[in-house]
């Protein structure tokens, strides 16, 4: 079958480059691995906390025989496991010592259906970074390519936040903020007193707080405050493939879907130099079949997508397609995570909160930006909260009976937490290869996948543990406890790099409009395509390279240059 | 006993239902949700540990103004949970936990954790539970977090006990409270 554009994967970058392509008029083919998921009727957020299975824990057995790496992750219940891969049947290898953390899911819509929906601007400083230091390849582009392509995606998909003036993370076009909590604005106060070169921000978040018609035109509404986000939510108040891209994608005409269909390989034609289409091994049948496109674009994940690519060998291409600079797998990055600090925040014992916020604060960086740190390259930003505690605080306290029962019914104090997201260095040995001979029940070749820490990795997860103690200490916070521990490669979710930008294609996969330097209608704009990290959650970064690429293949496609 | 995938259809039918009305989701009754009940089952623990459990939860968590575990459900949801979530082992752990502090009652106070009067069997477990806690020991740490999981995310402790709306529909950032106001329960 033969299409203008094939989008490999549904989840948050591959609903965008379908919506922008089918919308310019191509019709469009997004193949899925996973299975078909219906917004509404696959989600579990009509349950009551004693309506889950098993109060949401998953039977231990099954979790760790097939769930060992998603059972990780802190959205994985009863409510949402169908929405996970099962380790089991999806293997990779790691080696000896590094274990790799690697959370995803399967499904139409892929993680956009689980994400936390965190949202935020890179700025030109991280566009200039890799220039700047000499780690990685100098992006090809600089935050005002970008900035158009972010307002664009901002607008349509619902950004909650606030404006703030900050160089370090642009203003966009957000929908009205979520308010703090008058503990937060405290902490915020006592914060930037003591710290007068750092900020704290109510988190930016794809939440409808307000639906504007653009909105409603595609069934979504405002945000209800239920908290129940990663079960999938059936009023579409936050953004995913399958609330907002998929949709609207759908209603052009030009949209087909096929699911349960695992690309393969991407195909190269040798006599115009171009990629004619890709094959697939159906995911029930193991057959295989393929598709033709004028134009493909890879939106499977970066691990998945350099996957791909290795796996796509020619007689052209013998390391994999678009892959002459051997950077294809590499600078493989993740955010570092799991560091961070929590204490009790004394005081304000008349105030409560109602509704349940599905967002909290956001400290951008500070460091190399307004203090600068010896020792120390890029960055590290938080996100937090301060709310009260309710009866949890009871689960590892003594005490039975009715004083007991009657002190847990009282809100507890108010509890404050910081976590930090680290920017990781792009470096050529973190990378993703082919196993030389392990495959999976498909017939693909498995990945290996290879990442370790460097020097300023590790400065960095001991300092932002420090940083955040030290912050909750000064700020008057007791019995704060810290987390230095960095929770593992992987576990940020955040993977990206594996197929990077760059401007000498020597060097670099991409150029400046997420195009393959080496095969010109091949376009990548999932994670892969990331030339450094940041320390932003990186998905509203994909949404606009998506938007962006697509808008330039369509170009390229129209002037016959591809 | 219905199978988990009919519960999901059958859920799936009614909210395409509710959508195409135009309908919203909230005020619906949760039975119309919920999982099918089991009609019959066997235990986990013999009759002897069941009782051990269902004595110190509701000993945990009393019947006050508002029901207790007992009465919300506790010890036959933590039953459930050892058939079908626990581990072989964690299964083990726990049938060993209530000989053990059936045994221990009986050494304190010479007859098995029943047969105690009740202000002695308060007693003894309050004992047992600052021991237990204060070493920070894995197992009884594990059921009094079971107890108070379901106790206060049952329907009972987290709508009479505690508050619990399923659809808030605003964030109000900053209430205020009188000395009596409830926590939510999540
Ligand atoms: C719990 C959780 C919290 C998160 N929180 C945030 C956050 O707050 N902010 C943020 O920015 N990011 C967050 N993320 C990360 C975010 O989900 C990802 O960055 C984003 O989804 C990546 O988009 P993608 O399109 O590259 O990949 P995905 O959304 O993972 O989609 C990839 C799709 O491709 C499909 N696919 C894979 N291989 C193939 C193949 N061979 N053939 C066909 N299809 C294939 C997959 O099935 C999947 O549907 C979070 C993720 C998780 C899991
Ligand atoms: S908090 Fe908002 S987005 Fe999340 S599940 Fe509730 S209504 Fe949906």
């Amino acid at each position: 079958m033969t299409f203008d554009a094939i989008v490999v994967g549904s989840g948050m970058s591959g609903g965008w480059a379908a919506k922008e392509l089918a919308e310019k008029g191509l019709k469009t083919l997004v193949i899925e691995r996973g299975g078909h998921l219906e917004h509404g009727a696959d989600y579990t957020d009509s349950l009551s906390p004693w309506e889950l299975e098993n109060y949401g824990l998953v039977k231990e057995a099954e979790a760790a025989e097939h769930y060992g790496i998603q059972s990780q992750c802190y959205a994985f219940s009863t409510a949402t496991k169908h929405l996970w891969v099962k380790d089991s049947e999806h293997p990779y290898t790691t080696p000896e010592g590094r274990p790799f953390m690697w959370i995803r899911g399967y499904h139409l819509g892929g993680r956009s259906i689980m994400w936390a929906r965190q949202s935020y601007r890179l700025s030109d400083m991280d566009f200039q970074s890799n220039a700047r230091d000499g780690h990685g390849s100098d992006w090809p582009v600089r935050y005002e390519d970008m900035a158009p392509w972010y307002d664009h995606v901002e607008q349509f998909a619902g950004i909650s936040g606030s404006r703030e003036g900050l160089p370090q993370l642009p203003d966009g076009q957000f929908l009205p903020p979520m308010d703090l909590t008058g503990a937060e604005k405290d902490f915020k106060q006592k914060l930037e007193a003591a710290y007068p070169t750092r900020r704290l921000i109510i988190g930016r978040c794809a939440h409808l707080t307000e639906a504007k018609p653009h909105h409603e035109e595609l069934g979504r509404i405002a945000c209800q405050y239920r908290s129940l986000c990663e079960r999938g939510c059936s009023y579409g108040s936050y953004f995913s493939s399958l609330s907002a891209t998929l949709p609207a994608a759908q209603r052009t005409g030009n949209l087909t879907i096929v699911t349960d269909s695992i690309v393969h390989s991407v195909i190269y034609d040798p006599k115009t130099g171009k990629a004619s289409g890709v094959r697939v091994i159906d995911a029930k049948t193991k057959q295989g079949r393929t598709y033709e496109g004028k134009v493909v674009f890879l939106c499977a994940s970066a691990i998945p997508t350099a996957q791909i690519m290795l796996n796509s060998k020619s007689e052209a291409f013998p390391n994999g397609i678009a892959n002459r600079s051997d950077a294809v797998g590499r600078y493989l990055m993740d955010h570092l995570s799991g560091m961070g600090a929590s204490g009790t925040y004394p005081g304000f014992e008349q105030n409560y909160h109602s509704g349940r916020r599905p967002n909290g604060f956001y400290i951008p960086r500070y460091r190399n930006v307004t203090e600068p740190t010896e020792g120390l390259l890029r960055g590290y930003g938080f996100q937090g909260g301060v709310m009260r505690d309710n009866w949890r605080r009871g689960l590892g306290q003594a005490g039975v009976g009715p004083e007991f029962k009657a002190s847990l019914r009282k809100p507890g104090p108010w509890r404050i937490h910081l976590s930090g997201f680290g920017e990781m260095l792009p470096r050529p040995d973190n990378r993703v290869t082919l196993h030389p001979t392990r495959t999976d029940k498909w017939g693909m070749p498995i990945v290996h996948i290879d990442v370790s820490l460097g020097d300023n990795e590790r400065r960095m997860v001991e300092q932002v543990g420090a940083d955040a103690k030290e912050m909750l200490e000064r700020a008057g916070a007791t019995g704060v406890s810290v987390r230095k521990h960095y929770g593992g490669a992987g576990l940020g979710i955040h993977e990206m790099g594996t197929a990077h930008m760059g401007k000498d294609p020597t060097k670099s996969v991409l150029n400046k409009y997420n195009q393959a330097h080496d095969v010109p209608n091949l376009f990548i704009t999932d994670g892969a395509c990331m030339a450094s990290g940041g320390c932003q959650n990186p998905s509203l970064s994909y949404m606009a390279m998506s938007a962006r690429g697509a808008h330039y293949a369509v170009q390229f496609l129209r002037e016959g240059v591809i | 006993m219905q199978s988990t995938e009919l519960a999901i259809d059958r859920r799936a039918l009614l909210r395409s239902a509710i959508l195409l009305v135009g309908g919203s989701m909230a005020g619906l009754p949760g039975e119309a949700f919920a999982q099918g009940k089991k009609l019959t089952k066997a235990r986990f623990f013999t009759p002897a540990q069941y009782s051990v459990l269902d004595e110190t939860a509701e000993i945990i968590i009393p019947k006050t103004d508002t029901p207790g575990a007992r009465a919300a459900g506790v010890p036959s949801i933590i039953d459930d949970l050892m058939a079908n979530w626990a581990s072989a082992e964690r299964g083990a752990n726990f049938r060993a936990l209530m000989d053990d502090i059936d045994r221990r009652a009986l050494a304190a106070g010479g007859a098995s954790l029943r047969a105690l009067p009740p202000a002695r069997r308060l007693e003894f477990v309050r004992a047992y539970d600052a021991e237990k806690i204060g070493a920070k020991d894995p197992v009884y740490s594990r059921l009094k977090e079971l107890v108070l999981t379901t106790y206060y995310l049952s329907e009972a402790g987290a709508t009479q006990e505690l508050r619990y709306e399923l659809v808030p529909g605003k964030w109000e950032a900053w209430t205020t409270i009188g000395p009596d106001a409830r926590a939510w329960a999540v």
